[in-house]
């Protein structure tokens, strides 16, 4: 299960940055989630369809290849942004004070270069989708029901902006607390130990019970 | 240089910076983008005026892994497994689940020991989440076994172990993503999963019965339940049973015909039943808006390293390294089980230092080819095999080895992070002794999987029914 990771806020500029983007970020994600409830009623339609009324829903495999890349890439500045993606940290880890907020500002200058390059890649494969002139605006269409690809296409680019955005932030972040030697910087996740994420986890699940 | 220089240079770059803590992910992705950018550029003889042209392909390229990749139909299972976790919290199922194995089970010898290994092992499949539920069944069951006698370390232990069970026992997202990567049968993944997964849990729980019966003031028998107790504490644990058993059938019908459906259907009815039973116990908005925010995390988290990988893979197929690689494990001169064990143990050991997703999707682009030509190749037959099974019933196998590796990793000295899960818990115990509580358990995990190597029928037998 993925682990989040802390950041914390204060009154500077930077993390009122922090917060104005969070409210964008965690509403992208709860689209991508929506979108996976939604596959869950698709499938429920399809099945008692087929099952019952000899009726399959038409084009449900369409609409899940559609809404794959919203489920699957739209929330990911919020991934992003809590330090929720996997890693092995158990050099980071055992980094302190200026040594470990040069490697995070190094690695995330490196993830800055490979989304800025993904983002311009996936613009153009959009773009190959999309043109005015016609019909939808498309170029090409699903196969069972003919629905145009472009707007599936266009959520990678966006999401990518959104989390290029998220990433000046965190380069702001880890510079700032590089420069000033800082023990607890704002706007950035910090490490958490395995103990204090399960900790963290098991709060939330049993919340449920 | 040659494309396969490159292709080691970049792979070595790509390993320097997970280990210097970059996100997996983002490394794999880097890696091949930069990797697909320097093949191309050697292409045009290091030309400082096409270095343009090189990046704009590879950039081509790279940019269209994410979206195309991620469409894939049977991708949506991953989310739909992940939902159904989440939900599964918000039916209240831990506690349903745990007073139904007691009620049910606690009368053998070592009975409530037992009961935590099923209740543990059926929440951790259904939730996906090994670590987490160690973490949940610390505060609920090691208190009950404590309260009859049990040693601290052993009650411990029992939790540790019980939540590695997770990944092979369907619904398994990791399984999924295996199939993924080296392109098999989803379903038939899912369906062989199971029988190890049962295995798993049944040594584990005849070890507590031998362990009760032998040692003396080890774990007595709980009795005293009534059967109309019994029958009540089920109603609330079904769904659980429910949506491991809808899975298999709608990959496998086991009273002949079709199965029912696709494996992404049988997903997506075990949610909605679990969705159902979350209503039913009072979730509300608040809490779905929780549970599917938490879903996309998880979910976005997984699937930012499949396209991460999928963009190095991308990058491997130009530099030929795969099979380069397959070609040297293939020269050597050592029999093919050898071989295969030496790459379990390396599994074994990284897996002490990685999360389980991470390390299947960064070492299978370059370790699945090479087992396969161990084998004989993807098309071999069962007869022409090294491995006395054909190339399809190899990926199966070799996909539940090391996912099974992955788990035991999560009880392994000195990194095993159930143990630490649950000492951080519990103010009463430390990790030494969870890893001392743990000791039987991953001698049992030894012992099961010699069993599933030497005897790859244990794995086989179900998949090659469907």
């Amino acid at each position: 299960m993925a682990g989040s990771s802390a950041v914390l806020e204060d009154s500077s500029l930077l993390s009122r940055l922090d917060r104005a983007l969070l409210p964008f970020e965690r509403f992208a994600a709860l689209i991508s989630g929506l979108a996976a409830f939604s596959l869950m009623f698709l499938a429920v339609w399809s099945v008692t369809g087929r099952k019952f009324f000899g009726a399959p829903l038409l084009g449900y495999v369409d609409y899940i290849e559609a809404l794959m890349p919203v489920i699957a890439i739209l929330g990911v500045s919020f991934v992003q942004r809590d330090g929720v993606h996997i890693r092995m940290d158990i050099v980071i880890g055992a980094m302190r004070g200026r040594l470990l907020w040069l490697m995070e500002l190094i690695t995330t200058i490196l993830i800055l270069v490979l989304i800025i390059a993904l983002m311009w890649g996936a613009w153009a494969h959009f773009d190959r989708s999309f043109d005015f002139a016609r019909p939808y605006w498309s170029r090409d269409s699903s196969i069972d029901v003919s629905m145009p690809l472009w707007p599936s296409k266009i959520v990678v680019p966006i999401a990518f902006a959104v989390l290029v955005l998220r990433l000046l932030l965190q380069i702001w972040g880890y510079a700032r607390a590089f420069w000033l030697n800082l023990a607890t910087p704002v706007a950035v996740p910090l490490v958490q130990s395995a103990a204090e994420q399960a900790r963290e986890e098991a709060e939330l699940l049993q919340g449920g019970d | 240089m040659d494309s396969i220089t490159i292709g080691l240079w970049v792979t070595g770059g790509m390993l320097v910076m997970v280990v210097l803590g970059m996100r997996v992910a983002f490394a794999a992705g880097l890696a091949g983008f930069l990797g697909l950018v320097w093949l191309r550029w050697d292409q045009f003889n290091y030309d400082p005026d096409r270095f343009f042209k090189a990046l704009e392909i590879s950039v081509k390229i790279a940019g269209q892994v994410p979206h195309s990749k991620v469409s894939a139909h049977a991708l949506s299972l991953i989310p739909t497994f992940i939902l159904i976790g989440y939900l599964a919290y918000h039916a209240r199922l831990t506690t349903a689940l745990f007073d139904a194995a007691k009620k049910w089970i606690a009368w053998v010898p070592g009975g409530l020991a037992v009961s935590t290994v099923f209740a543990t092992a059926g929440f951790a499949a259904v939730s996906g989440a090994s670590v987490a539920t160690a973490a949940v069944f610390a505060r609920i069951a090691i208190p009950e076994m404590l309260k009859v006698g049990y040693d601290k370390r052993f009650a411990a232990g029992v939790v540790a172990a019980g939540g590695t069970l997770a990944s092979l026992i369907p619904p398994s997202a990791i399984l999924v993503i295996y199939a993924i990567i080296v392109e098999q049968d989803v379903g038939k993944l899912l369906l062989a999963g199971f029988i190890p997964g049962m295995f798993s849990a049944i040594v584990y729980a005849t070890l507590i019965i031998v362990l009760a019966l032998t040692m003396k003031n080890f774990g007595p028998p709980v009795g005293g339940f009534t059967w109309r107790e019994r029958l009540v504490s089920l109603p609330p644990a079904l769904p659980i049973v429910a949506v491991v058993v809808i899975i298999i059938f709608f990959v496998y019908n086991p009273f002949g015909g079709d199965a029912w459906g696709t494996p992404t259907e049988g997903g997506a009815i075990g949610a909605f039943i679990v969705f159902c039973m979350a209503l039913y116990r009072g979730m509300r908005w608040g809490a779905l808006k929780d549970a599917l925010l938490e879903t996309a995390k998880l979910t976005v988290m997984i699937f930012t390293i499949i396209w991460g990988v999928l963009i190095y893979v991308r990058f491997l197929g130009f530099a030929d390294l795969p099979s380069a690689f397959s070609d040297w494990i293939t020269s050597l001169e050592y029999s093919p089980m050898l071989i295969l064990i030496c790459i379990l143990l390396a599994y074994a050991v990284l897996g002490m230092f990685m999360d389980a997703i991470g390390m299947l999707l960064l070492t299978l682009p370059v370790v699945y080819p090479a087992v396969m030509a161990l084998n004989g190749g993807e098309f071999v037959s069962a007869e022409d095999s090294a491995f006395g099974m054909s190339g399809t019933m190899c990926a199966i196998w070799f996909g539940i080895l090391v996912v099974k590796m992955a788990e035991f990793c999560l009880i392994t000295p000195p990194i095993g992070l159930n143990c630490f899960v649950v000492a951080g818990v519990r103010d009463d115990l430390n990790v030494q002794d969870v890893f001392r509580g743990v000791i039987p358990f991953f001698i049992a995990d030894g012992i099961t999987i010699a069993l599933l190597v030497a005897f790859p029928v244990i794995v086989l037998w179900l998949p090659s029914l469907a």
